[in-house]
């Protein structure tokens, strides 16, 4: 690829990052201090901020953010589980995608969050409902990701794993599965944030008044307390950007060698 | 030598039996028949598009012959023999890049041998190929040449008695290639295995064979099958200075461009 600047250094890059927040930040705070938007209910950075570490230090709102994390993250096992095994079988076995193609592309395009309601129905309230909208949301670029993935396997590798005598269950464990298995992470990690964002919205929309998004909900309830819904969402925000984080060193420390392959 | 090198099963020979190809309405391979002597190093050439890989697929069992068979010391080739090792000209396809140096070479031992004896195995197949201390690197850290001794490593750990491989250095410089060249000739003779190769290159089949089968052009059939007697060990200067390299390399030439005559071969053995 023919870059067209070199890329800045990396210590360039983290601090025109936190100009850039900061920035944003001072500004936001002085076009509202100074009326020049006005309106009650705006986000003034220095009261949410103030807000964020009120919230940090309750207790009862990391339970909240423990409610969250295992909802989404029981959903995106589920997905995963699933997507891997339905995806890698859909690209390796031409008869399992026959068969399942139509059923996929009829149920992608359904929003899972209009599902949710209907599954609270079925299995009443708590987390699996939910943890089930954000599985549904998830599965489709876990799925894709490796079905793509089981089909982009050299045969190269296969051949050569046939001439040292690997069973066909062998290859499939030993040949197939690692070759693909950094591609079905990839479609873990985008999964990993559109189901972060699922499972607030979740919560908000039909849960029971848990987690994050529980809070905002009885938070807005509350006119007075607008920028305690700021302070939740902003803390959602920053942990849709640690996960992010999280899962992009994973990443590169389990599947470095993904590297040997752009050539 | 080491003493384990007493371990080394004795090399494997292969007759090839009136071997057939079709795809569809494709005659690939018309009629082969030959035999690849034990403990020596056969080559084939032929033009582009003979058959010869599909051959190779058919002698590794990877593929069934339309008609005729294999004959691996005397046994039916059907799936791939024990004691065959394989390298294909892919090397970086071929070579797994989530593995280390190391664990590509151990793969085809990994039920066989004990922990202690795979290290060792690993160690010596790493150091036959000059690449000792290499292999905690990953293939895709390397050079190709490089990449293609550690393939060449890999066949060796399962201690091979016979080693087929498809234009192993068509995708080197021609220094690698010669470097190679040498080391799977001296490997040939220190541990004492079959050698079957398929390449383009004229000159590469007379410096490495001691017999060379020619194909013609699909269906393809045995044109001739030449026995080399230069003299070992071969040297890449002196070898090519002699006349019966010259001559062998002329004749081999004429055959696949179709203009060979009988008196061609008067400095050559014809088998
Ligand atoms: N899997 C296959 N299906 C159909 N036809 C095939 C298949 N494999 C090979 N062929 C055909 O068989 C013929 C011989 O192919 P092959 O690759 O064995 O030739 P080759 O001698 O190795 O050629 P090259 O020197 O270019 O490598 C070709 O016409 C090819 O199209
Ligand atoms: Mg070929």
């Amino acid at each position: 690829m023919q870059l067209i600047h070199d890329p800045l250094p990396r210590r360039t890059q983290v601090i025109l990052g936190i100009v850039g927040v900061v920035g944003f930040v001072a500004v936001l705070e002085m076009v509202i201090r100074s009326g020049l938007v006005s309106g009650a209910g705006l986000p003034l950075p220095s009261a949410v901020a103030e807000q964020v570490v009120d919230l940090l230090g309750d207790g009862e709102f990391w339970t909240q953010i423990g409610f969250t994390l295992r909802q989404w993250l029981l959903g995106l096992a589920i997905a995963s589980v699933a997507g891997i095994i339905l995806g890698g079988l859909m690209g390796a076995v031409p008869t399992i995608f026959a068969m399942f193609l139509l059923p996929v592309e009829i149920l992608r395009p359904l929003p899972s969050i209009a599902v949710g309601p209907l599954l609270v129905l079925l299995l009443g309230a708590g987390m699996l409902p939910l943890s089930l909208t954000v599985a549904l949301a998830c599965m489709w670029p876990i799925l894709f990701n490796s079905m793509y993935a089981a089909r982009a396997v050299d045969p190269v590798a296969i051949q050569t794993a046939r001439t040292l005598h690997v069973s066909r269950a062998g290859i499939l464990m030993q040949i197939r599965l690692p070759a693909a298995l950094p591609f079905m992470f990839t479609g873990i990690r985008v999964a990993a944030s559109i189901g972060l964002i699922v499972a607030v919205s979740a919560e908000l929309l039909f849960g029971s008044g848990q987690g994050i998004g529980g809070y905002i909900l009885v938070a807005s309830t509350n006119a007075s307390n607008l920028d305690g819904v700021y302070a939740a969402t902003l803390v959602a925000g920053v942990l849709g950007v640690l996960v992010t984080a999280v899962l992009a060193s994973i990443d590169r420390l389990a599947f470095g060698w993904k590297e040997g392959l752009a050539q | 030598m080491t003493d384990h090198a007493t371990e080394q099963p004795a090399p494997a020979e292969l007759v090839l039996e009136q071997i057939s190809k079709t795809y569809g309405q494709n005659r690939a391979i018309g009629d082969i028949s030959a035999t690849i002597p034990a403990g020596k190093v056969s080559v084939i050439v032929g033009p582009s598009g003979a058959g010869k890989t599909t051959l190779l697929r058919i002698i590794t069992g990877l593929e069934e012959a339309t008609s005729g068979r294999v004959l691996f010391d005397g046994e039916v080739v059907n799936g791939v023999p024990e004691g065959l090792a394989m390298v294909f000209q892919d090397y970086s396809r071929s070579l797994f890049p989530w593995m280390r140096v190391e664990d590509n070479v151990a793969f085809p031992l990994r039920r066989r041998a004990s922990k202690a004896e795979r290290t060792r195995r690993v160690a010596e197949a790493l150091q036959a190929v000059g690449l000792d201390g290499k292999g905690r690197l990953y293939p895709w850290q390397m050079s190709g040449g490089m990449q293609q001794r550690v393939a060449i490593a890999r066949a060796l750990a399962c201690q091979p008695r016979l080693l087929v491989m498809d234009e192993p250095y068509a995708s080197v410089d021609a220094q690698t290639r010669a470097e190679l060249e040498d080391l799977l000739l001296s490997i040939q003779a220190q541990l004492d295995i079959t050698v079957l190769v398929v390449t383009h290159d004229i000159d590469e089949s007379v410096y490495l064979a001691d017999r060379i089968i020619v194909l013609s052009k699909p269906p393809s059939t045995v044109t001739e099958v030449i026995d080399v007697g230069l003299a070992r060990p071969r040297d890449q200067i002196t070898t090519k200075e002699e006349a019966e390299f010259v001559h062998a390399r002329a004749h081999v030439l004429r055959l696949l461009r179709g203009t060979a005559t009988p008196d061609d071969a008067s400095d050559v053995r014809v088998a």
